[in-house]
């Protein structure tokens, strides 16, 4: 299903195949109807490139740089629809700061970080959520240091929505409707493999949704054990990896705050 | 007749507390007041002290030599006592702040009356009122300070000169992260925003500063940044976006001594070609120089018209001393009227095409580069409309002193009874024309720095060079005295 309303003359120069494809999709599909109160924020790297794609008002802004920029936005317009769009390097590496004081602000902008554990668009560096002893030609003897745990860090700072999807477009319309169904700032990361330089071959068939368990969203400390599922690091046989809102509550919304 | 009273102590002691008040009751006597402060970076104990001076005609700054020493203790008298003219008086005591208030005005001979109507309406006005008195039946009169005819006379500093500026350009947002000297122009701005529609938003650090700030310009909200020098290059790759992406910023830079950490409660003028070239890129910006609380205000406002205007950064640029020292104000500031027809649309920190998408088509780069940089004529055009400099002094001098920012006030100061011309530079970006003005005269460069930064602007735009002979610099974190100024530039005339 396309959403012509939504689209641009750019043509996209994503790889054939790229998994943005599907996000891309899936976000146009959610925002269905909202097209006309909706902004878009956009970091630098592959993901970035979805701001051409979508003919919504916003930024395409610097490298790290999407959490600030969408907080600014909704202190401005609170009204407006703010969904912000980063890579991991983006989050985890450049604005690794503003993401942690995002989830503090709980400022009611969504939040996706397109996470493919790799730097993509500058030929294939380590992020930080890359997996220990990952090689590349920077690093011919392997990354020293394990992967930080995203799930993990957003529900440690208090962020007030926290889900991770697979980048697949039916997969990413549900998480962004839920997410815009959200007051406050929702965190969605979703596992968007990357054909060239980080495959993560079968990575969506150790996926399960915890929507199909009896998982409890409103308590944090499942969230937490539910995030500790997944170390980001190893893949293997018995790897489970789980999909889905992992926590989910109600605080009070900074922008609206601060006109108190 | 001009005096000057160093008040000295301990910091949380009450030298500010002393300070202002004489100064509010000085202007209830109708005279000018303008009074400095010199403090360390540490809350309790160490050593602060104020220099508070007074005239019959407007001044501007403090001279070096002083009448009345107010110590609040032993470490202030060794320290400034041989800063007592002959005749000077030293006031101490480790009394109550409010007991050497009252010293102090009888002293000068201000009635008391003037200081309970003064205290009256502060806080734990009783007890200060009973302290004062003792102080005040203490001390013996040896001035006889008369009321002189009462002018309208406001008493502000530059930070509050900033903030009235900014609100008064119908500001919507103000984000900042506690940074001295800049500090005071958010807590100024976070105690008016109690009775005002704006604002206040401290974030994380500068970068969150400098993006959330371009967030909220890109709807069309009028919206400044503030920071000092570390901060401001951590805005610097922000700045740039706001180059390319069109956005409407003011950024408030406070300098202070640098480079790194620098000296942190002190002055300078280093940041003069860090405000004209920071940020990666070529692009147009206004960057404007206020040398009072009146200039801030106004040129605040200049600044907020040509971002809206422009679609431009605009810096002000101010410093410690101007920021935090307190001057009688008789002026009332003029302001613009700012409309901004900003609109939230595709904004892109790439080059874009005419979709708002990101190209990289080199015939849609180039154009958009040339538009960028034809934008400069059209500001320098816009900016032919405002004050852009001014002239103070004799016209016909072949003296000319130059300079810009806080040292305009030992400037004024300094150059009374000399056959000379002042030239305040208020907009260094776009740069004013006064090569006519210059030309073939005796030049002389005042400034906070030790390079001559604005002589090194003077010459990239005029073609003119000032003599490193006849630069007049000080870089040890303190501002200018009006008195040693005046023996410099009297040594340069010609």
């Amino acid at each position: 299903m396309k959403n012509k309303s939504l689209s641009t003359s750019t043509i996209p120069t994503w790889c054939p195949g790229c998994y943005n494809f599907q996000i891309l999709a899936g976000v146009k599909n959610a925002l269905k109807g909202k097209e006309k109160n909706t902004a878009i924020v956009t970091g630098i790297g592959c993901h970035g490139k979805l701001f051409d794609y979508i003919a919504l008002p916003g930024i395409n802004t610097l490298h790290g740089r999407v959490p600030p920029t969408c907080l600014g936005l909704k202190i401005a317009k609170p009204e407006l629809n703010v969904l912000g769009f980063s890579g991991d390097g983006d989050a985890y590496a450049e604005g690794i700061a503003h993401l942690i004081h995002a989830a503090r602000y709980n400022s009611n902008f969504k939040y996706f970080v397109h996470n493919n554990r790799v730097f993509a668009l500058t030929v294939g560096q380590p992020t930080p959520v890359s997996e220990k002893g990952f090689k590349d030609k920077t690093n011919p003897k392997g990354t020293k240091t394990p992967p930080i745990n995203p799930i993990k860090l957003m529900l440690a700072s208090g962020a007030s929505f926290v889900a991770r999807v697979f980048a697949d477009v039916k997969q990413v319309e549900w998480v962004t409707k839920e997410a815009l169904k959200h007051k406050g700032f929702a965190f969605i990361e979703i596992l968007q493999p990357c054909l060239i330089f980080h495959p993560d071959k079968g990575l969506k068939e150790k996926t399960y949704m915890l929507e199909d368990e009896e998982h409890d969203k409103t308590n944090l400390e499942e969230a937490m054990k539910k995030a500790e599922e997944f170390d980001y690091n190893s893949i293997n046989e018995n790897t489970k990896i789980p999909l889905g809102i992992f926590y989910q509550t109600k605080k009070p919304v900074f922008e609206e705050e601060i006109r108190k | 007749m001009r005096m000057e009273i160093l008040i000295a102590g301990p910091a949380g002691t009450g030298p500010n507390f002393i300070t202002h008040i004489l100064g509010e009751l000085l202007i209830k006597k109708g005279y000018y007041v303008f009074y400095s402060r010199d403090y360390q970076s540490l809350i309790r104990g160490g050593h602060n002290f104020n220099i508070l001076s007074f005239s019959d005609e407007p001044i501007y700054s403090n001279n070096s030599k002083i009448d009345i020493l107010v110590a609040l203790d032993e470490k202030s008298i060794q320290k400034h006592e041989k800063k007592l003219k002959e005749k000077g008086i030293l006031i101490k005591g480790k009394e109550k702040n409010s007991y050497l208030l009252g010293a102090v005005a009888k002293t000068l001979g201000i009635e008391f009356s003037y200081i309970e109507e003064n205290l009256k309406q502060k806080e734990n006005f009783e007890e200060n009122i009973k302290e004062a008195k003792k102080g005040y039946d203490s001390f013996e009169k040896k001035f006889e300070i008369r009321a002189l005819k009462n002018k309208k006379i406001e008493f502000l500093n530059g930070s509050k000169g900033i903030a009235f500026g900014a609100v008064n350009s119908g500001l919507e947002f103000y984000y900042a992260y506690p940074m001295t000297p800049a500090t005071p122009v958010l807590t100024e701005l976070a105690q008016m925003s109690l009775e005002n529609k704006h604002l206040t938003i401290e974030l994380e650090n500068e970068i969150a500063v400098v993006n959330a700030g371009i967030g909220s310009a890109i709807t069309g909200a009028k919206v400044m940044v503030g920071t000092s020098g570390g901060g401001f290059d951590l805005m610097s790759e922000g700045l740039s976006l706001t180059g390319i992406a069109k956005v409407p910023l003011v950024f408030y830079l406070a300098q202070r001594p640098g480079p790194g950490t620098g000296v942190a409660t002190y002055t300078a003028q280093g940041d003069l070609k860090l405000a004209l070239n920071a940020g990666h890129g070529e692009f147009q910006r206004v960057v404007l120089a206020p040398g009072d609380p009146i200039e801030a205000q106004e040129l605040v406002a200049q600044g907020f018209y040509f971002s809206h205007k422009f679609k431009i950064p605009s810096i002000i640029i101010s410093d410690k001393h101007l920021g935090e020292s307190f001057y009688s104000c008789s002026e009332k500031p003029k302001f613009i009227k700012i409309n901004s027809k900003v609109k939230l649309e595709r904004y892109n920190s790439y080059e874009k095409d005419s979709e708002g998408s990101a190209t990289e088509d080199s015939r849609i780069i180039k154009e958009n580069i040339l538009r960028r940089k034809s934008k400069l004529k059209e500001i320098e055009k816009e900016a032919e409309k405002f004050e852009m400099f001014k002239f103070f002094g004799n016209k016909n001098s072949k003296n000319i002193v130059i300079g810009w920012g806080s040292t305009k006030g030992a400037i004024l100061d300094a150059i009374k009874g000399l056959d000379i011309g002042f030239i305040q530079i208020l907009y260094l970006s776009p740069f004013p024309k006064i090569e006519e003005i210059i030309k073939d005269k005796n030049l002389i460069l005042v400034e906070n720095n030790s390079t001559g930064q604005l002589g090194d602007v003077l010459r990239e735009k005029t073609g003119i060079l000032i003599e490193e002979g006849n630069k007049i610099l000080r870089f040890d974190g303190r501002p200018f005295f009006a008195d040693e100024l005046k023996k410099e530039i009297e040594g340069r005339l010609r």
